[in-house]
């Protein structure tokens, strides 16, 4: 059997999807990018491809994606993340429908992607260099309001009142509204609605670049975040398309790619 | 220096503070020495006549050499001030318009926030008063053509500048802002061989004309072979070459350039493309890239795409039109003159900017464009707001557009690298399906 590795590094996470011949997943890993992105994502395979009990040589193809895709050496082609995303959502998302539309929120970043039927790139948004409306946001203020980030999303159901505005843009700015805010004795769950909410109203804004049509696919770390799920449904008014594993999307797109690039690369030489 | 400090401690500590000009001209030396080196050896296939642009560059801005002696030094803060004039008096324009970071922030003191990082640069390097390749700036013109420029004169002169003022109108089609900015040339023209004791006629200003007509058709003979269909030069080094044009003696700057063409010309002989078979051909319009902030050029190259076509005032439209004049009469060329540089601008910030919605489309089709890139200064309103058009008009014609708005900083992480990338791929993959039908 052979073997076929997408690696997406992140600026918070490494992820890795590992598929058979017959493109289904038989293992994956998600793992912190930490300071050495690069050892980290070589230890993170080894162990994955031990976990799964197969050798490294099984693996005949990799794809590395993400920011950190330049330092994976081993890699036999790299591809930014949005073509891997788009691959990734395609065959992920194939029970929703098809999908046109994606929504991305990283660690650092948030993007919107627009497909066309056959699930091809055809336009993307990017949030301009600032983390705001990010998963790092989400950490800061989880980080401020001394709770996990895992309990963003129930803290979120349990907002009371309006949800509070907060209008900064910028993750250093929000923190000192979120100051501002606790000082003014809100309650933490209206601080967490409110930071659910002005995520959700950019992350739109961007989507909006795009266009907004047909199944709209929302992946990355944070749709793990209920909280944050609903309130981008409640601010879109229709029900978002959420894959099993959301964070892995990108590295199976880049493991799907590393497929077809095996089967490219084999078609050539016999050719030759 | 630290109050009550052990002398032992204190000693490891012991070094010279750096005199601030050297320590600025270090900065601008290192930051020219890494984006000469990234695009001289970053590419394969390199042109051996490049060497000469490269070398000039660094003569300029890493060696500090000064390239024209005993002519008065004219500079020009914007593209749209007359070099026939200045030429036509024997002295030299110098476009100061600058790009380096290193000034970007040295600038920024005088500016809002959220401003033009050229307007800046040109501030800082302002500031320094010992311009790159200058001896001695004997005038300097300033015209108010966009909101930032135009308010920025009162700065420049805060520096200690004496700046001529030169009246520029905002729409291009009616008979009044022709004969507006004709009167301005007429005037600037009498202004500047009073002020710098310089005569000018019938024969300096034609032999004027025709010397940069024929740096125009040095550059148009360049960039007929990058219509071809496997593109023999890369967008990079035309950008280094139009940029040497801001500050270069005009005729080794032509004959260097004809020197391009020629060994382009035998690569097309030989089949030796300078671009992948499946690179997607750029078309590169917006704010421009001056050197050494050709990160977007650079990046876009890297990215496996081919910059084909440009549209930006560091670029083609320094050579767009050439001056027509009926009858070669004093009256008659000057006004000449004054028409080349209204009628050919396609600047945005025009009221209406049609001509340049007919040029970039003109531009898409005899270059065979796949997508275009259209790049603002954070802060330059004119082209920030253009965008919206300029995209509408490019879904009409069914070619994809990749916006960015980026500033001076020469990092920027990996987002807008991932960015450009991921058009180029989106753009193989269209190229892809269409051959596949």
């Amino acid at each position: 059997m052979l073997y076929y590795a997408g690696i997406d590094i992140g600026s918070t996470a490494i992820k890795i999807v590992i598929i058979d011949e017959d493109a289904n997943i038989v293992g994956q890993k998600v793992s912190g990018s930490g300071s050495m992105f690069y050892k980290y994502a070589k230890e993170s395979l080894a162990q994955l491809v031990q976990d799964i009990g197969i050798t490294p040589n099984d693996i005949v193809y990799i794809v590395s994606t993400g920011y950190g895709r330049k330092l994976f050496k081993e890699a036999d082609e790299t591809i930014s993340e949005i073509t891997a995303n788009a691959f990734g959502a395609v065959k992920a998302g194939e029970s929703f429908g098809t999908i046109r539309t994606i929504i991305n929120i990283g660690g650092q970043d948030s993007k919107a992607i627009g497909l066309d039927e056959h699930g091809h790139v055809v336009n993307f948004a990017m949030n301009d260099r600032c983390a705001a409306g990010t998963g790092k946001f989400l950490d800061v203020a989880a980080a401020k309001l001394e709770i996990d980030v895992e309990e963003l999303g129930e803290c979120h159901f349990n907002a009371s009142g309006t949800p509070l505005s907060i209008n900064s843009t910028c993750a250093v700015f929000a923190e000192s509204e979120i100051i501002g805010l606790l000082g003014n004795e809100h309650s933490k769950e209206d601080i967490v609605a409110g930071i659910h909410f002005s995520i959700a109203k950019r992350i739109i804004r961007l989507a909006k670049k795009v266009g907004l049509n047909g199944v709209i696919y929302f992946d990355g770390g944070p749709a793990l975040n209920a909280g944050l799920v609903a309130a981008i449904e409640d601010e879109l008014g229709c029900e978002l398309a959420i894959p099993e594993y959301p964070q892995i999307t990108t590295a199976l797109g880049a493991a799907m790619l590393a497929k077809e690039g095996y089967s490219y690369s084999v078609s050539k030489e016999l050719q030759e | 220096m630290k109050q009550n400090e052990q002398p032992e401690k204190a000693a490891r500590r012991v070094r010279k503070v750096e005199n601030q000009k050297a320590r600025h001209q270090r900065h601008e030396a290192m930051e020219a020495l890494k984006m000469l080196d990234a695009l001289r050896h970053d590419f394969s296939k390199p042109l051996s006549s490049m060497d000469y642009f490269y070398e000039l560059f660094e003569k300029v801005y890493c060696r500090r050499e000064k390239l024209h002696s005993a002519k008065p030094m004219v500079g020009t803060l914007c593209i749209q001030i007359p070099y026939e004039i200045i030429y036509a008096m024997d002295a030299v324009p110098v476009r100061l318009c600058n790009g380096f970071h290193t000034n970007e922030q040295s600038g920024g003191e005088f500016m809002p926030a959220k401003s033009c990082s050229l307007v800046k640069a040109t501030l800082g390097m302002l500031k320094q008063e010992d311009i790159p390749g200058v001896d001695k700036l004997d005038y300097l013109v300033h015209p108010t053509t966009c909101d930032q420029k135009t308010k920025s004169i009162s700065m420049v002169e805060e520096i200690g500048y004496d700046v001529y003022h030169m009246e520029f109108p905002r729409v291009k089609e009616s008979e009044e802002s022709r004969e507006y900015w004709r009167r301005t040339i007429r005037k600037f023209t009498k202004d500047l061989s009073k002020d710098l004791g310089r005569k000018i006629n019938r024969r300096s200003l034609k032999s004027a004309i025709q010397k940069v007509g024929k740096a125009q058709v040095a550059y148009h003979r360049l960039n007929e072979l990058r219509k071809l269909k496997s593109v023999p030069i890369l967008g990079k080094d035309i950008f280094l070459i139009t940029n040497a044009f801001f500050f270069d003696d005009i005729e080794r700057w032509t004959e260097m350039t004809l020197a391009v063409c020629s060994e382009v010309e035998a690569r097309v002989k030989e089949e030796v493309s300078a671009a992948g078979k499946r690179s997607p051909r750029i078309l590169y319009t917006g704010s421009p890239p001056i050197f050494p902030n050709l990160k977007l050029p650079y990046m876009i190259e890297q990215a496996d795409g081919v910059i084909v076509a440009d549209e930006s005032c560091s670029a083609n439209r320094l050579f767009n039109d050439m001056v027509s004049v009926d009858e070669w009469f004093m009256y008659d060329m000057v006004d000449a003159v004054a028409d080349r540089y209204l009628k050919g601008c396609t600047c945005p910030i025009f009221t209406k900017n049609d001509d340049r919605k007919r040029r970039l489309k003109e531009l898409i089709e005899s270059y065979n464009v796949d997508g275009v890139v259209y790049q603002s200064f954070a802060g330059c309103q004119v082209y920030e707001m253009e965008q919206r058009s300029i995209q509408q008009q490019m879904e009409a014609l069914g070619i994809p557009m990749l916006y960015v708005e980026t500033d001076y900083s020469p990092g920027q992480g990996g987002q807008l690298s991932t960015r450009i990338e991921a058009f180029m791929e989106s753009l193989k993959v269209k190229n892809r399906r269409k051959q596949e039908g």
